[in-house]
């Protein structure tokens, strides 16, 4: 039990064949009582949430809902060794995302024909996948976007690694293939398994990020629609979005989106709503840019899994429609600030600065933590936060109502990871090396997601390039939701082999370089 | 000495001791990750119950 960070052996907190961890950190009497008071709210939010009997019953109907058992767990795999600010940081982004995703389950429990059963408020949500911009519901204040995929999916993944193989499964038992992308076949198991929540009064679903998504999206809407009653759009977004002449069709889906979202709802377009969460976007770009500038120094604040985790859901899930994130953004930046200027640090020792590449494994998000604190690697960014930088318009005048049209599709366009999949290999591979210069980075660790086939044709070109520049680049292969076929362990050996053979190095923490976390959430 | 205090103090004495008691209890589940150890051993039991549930299951 040590205050000063890098003194604890991590991997003693690991338990052979069980689900949790030992006992939870000591951090000194300050960072220890902040992290327990922020458990209790975790608590508080938590018991308020089970409170209401409908999400009791929908905890007993969905089994994708037991995942929510590890929240706690979840934050103290992301707040490993981590002291004031850094941990502050953590906190703010963690602690507010929960309570965001606890909103989201309890409307779509509200809603939902099995469990609560409001049909007025049913009447007003309109379903959004999960890997999709909700820029078209920024003018919408009178509706709820709802994601059923968000939390039965991807939240579901990062709180227990074994979440998804039910449903992966029971896709695969249905004829589909096995070697899509699993993030989408889990999405279409569980509406093959029949446990989505069922409500809306129409959905938008986008072609993002891939064919799996189209895949996915196929399944799920022929049950939305053919048997549900529930209307979707399908929003083809184009993928060569830098390109000037694909522009124009893409801000017509965006009309067009919203033209079927009025229609089915009843609503209006609220162009007064649309500039505030304008404001906000841009202000949330505006705090990235810092946060990213600093990691360009010598004393990156904002980074790892504080940066993307907040990243994917600040950028797309929120994109502007939530206040609270742009509080959260100030109290970052000011964070971030305070700790740039005592030039702290948030582990023992840094030997090497990477650029994070490719789509993360999600069911070992916290592996950016992981690379810290056993080997001294500073994930200064990663692929999926490098997302838009361009200001939209703000201002309400006749010609931004138009722009806006423009700037709805090109966030769509530009969403988590699809910016970088698709779009050329100048997206994907020129600018990688940019960056690598830009952040004096001297490593890349590439995730090779096995399933993703926008990545692996380009394999070979990332090691000539690579080779080229002199960067060390370290290949991480990975399923993204399944960890049967490359286990957690695995993830962490390929990083092992290469900093014990090519760079010759020892690890900072010895205990954490192999650990029994293959039964643990 | 208890009986010659003034009623307001014993009752400030008291609210003081269950939150102590509240802070003590709480803040060992919390370090030693009780809550945790028990959701792991709840999670068994909710797999088994959504097997049970009948489900229409198709494509």
């Amino acid at each position: 039990m040590a205050k000063e960070v890098g003194k604890d052996k991590f991997g003693s907190f690991y338990v052979a064949g069980s689900k949790v961890r030992n006992r939870r950190e000591w951090r000194g009497v300050k960072d220890t009582l902040y992290d327990y008071s922020r458990w209790l709210k975790i608590m508080m939010t938590l018991g308020k949430f089970v409170a209401k009997p409908r999400n009791v019953k929908a905890m007993l109907r969905y089994r994708w809902m037991a995942n929510y058992l590890a929240v706690p767990m979840m934050v103290d795999r992301h707040t490993q060794g981590l002291r004031g600010e850094y941990l502050r940081m953590c906190h703010t982004e963690q602690d507010l995302i929960i309570d965001d995703v606890a909103k989201l389950l309890d409307n779509l429990f509200r809603g939902d024909r099995r469990t609560g059963n409001d049909t007025e408020f049913s009447k007003k949500v309109v379903l959004v996948d999960e890997n999709e911009m909700t820029a078209v519901m920024m003018g919408f204040p009178m509706l709820k976007c709802l994601s059923r995929e968000t939390p039965s999916t991807y939240v579901s993944v990062l709180l227990n690694q074994h979440a998804m193989e039910h449903y992966i499964d029971v896709a695969q038992e249905f004829g589909l293939a096995g070697d899509v992308c699993p993030m989408p076949e889990a999405e279409a198991g569980v509406s093959i398994d029949d446990d989505a929540p069922v409500l809306g009064a129409c959905a938008i679903q986008c072609n993002t990020t891939c064919d799996g998504s189209l895949l996915g999206n196929g399944v799920i809407s022929k049950r939305l629609e053919g048997e549900d009653g529930i209307p979707v759009f399908q929003l083809a977004a184009p993928l060569r979005h830098r390109e000037d002449d694909v522009q124009e069709y893409a801000a017509q889906e965006i009309r067009n989106a919203i033209a079927f979202i009025e229609e089915h709802t009843g609503a209006k377009w609220d162009w007064k709503e649309y500039f505030e969460c304008a404001k906000r976007v841009n202000y949330a770009t505006r705090c990235r840019q810092e946060w990213l500038d600093m990691n360009r120094t010598e004393y990156p604040q904002v980074f790892g899994s504080n940066l993307a985790l907040y990243t994917e859901t600040n950028y797309m899930a929120i994109c502007g429609r939530v206040a609270d994130f742009e509080k959260a953004d100030r109290k970052l930046t000011k964070l971030a600030e305070q700790a740039y200027k005592k030039k702290m640090r948030a582990a023992k020792e840094y030997r090497h600065r990477a650029i994070v590449w490719g789509v993360q494994s999600h069911f070992y998000m916290d592996f950016l933590v992981w690379l810290l604190n056993c080997w001294g690697i500073v994930p200064l960014t990663d692929m999926l936060s490098m997302v838009s930088t361009k200001p939209i318009a703000e201002e309400d005048t006749p010609e931004n109502r138009e722009q806006a049209y423009y700037d709805m599709a090109w966030l769509t366009e530009n969403m988590i990871m699809r910016n970088r999949t698709h779009g050329g290999y100048k997206v994907l591979l020129d600018e990688l090396w940019e960056f690598t210069e830009q952040f004096n980075a001297d490593m890349v660790i590439l995730w090779e997601h096995i399933c993703c086939k926008a990545l692996d044709g380009m394999h070979g070109m990332f090691e000539d390039r690579a080779r080229e520049l002199g960067i060390n680049l370290v290949w991480v292969q990975h399923d993204l939701f399944d960890p049967r076929i490359i286990s957690r362990q695995g993830v962490r050996d390929q990083i092992n082999l290469y900093m014990r053979t090519v760079m010759r190095e020892e690890p900072i923490d010895p205990s954490l370089e192999v650990l029994p976390d293959e039964e643990s959430w | 000495m208890l009986k010659n205090m003034p009623k307001s103090l014993k009752i400030c004495l008291k609210v003081l001791g269950v939150l102590l008691g509240l802070f003590t209890g709480t803040f060992l589940i919390y370090i030693f990750n009780l809550d945790m150890k028990l959701t792991a051993k709840i999670e068994p039991l909710l797999l088994k119950h959504y097997d049970r549930i009948p489900r229409d299951r198709h494509l």
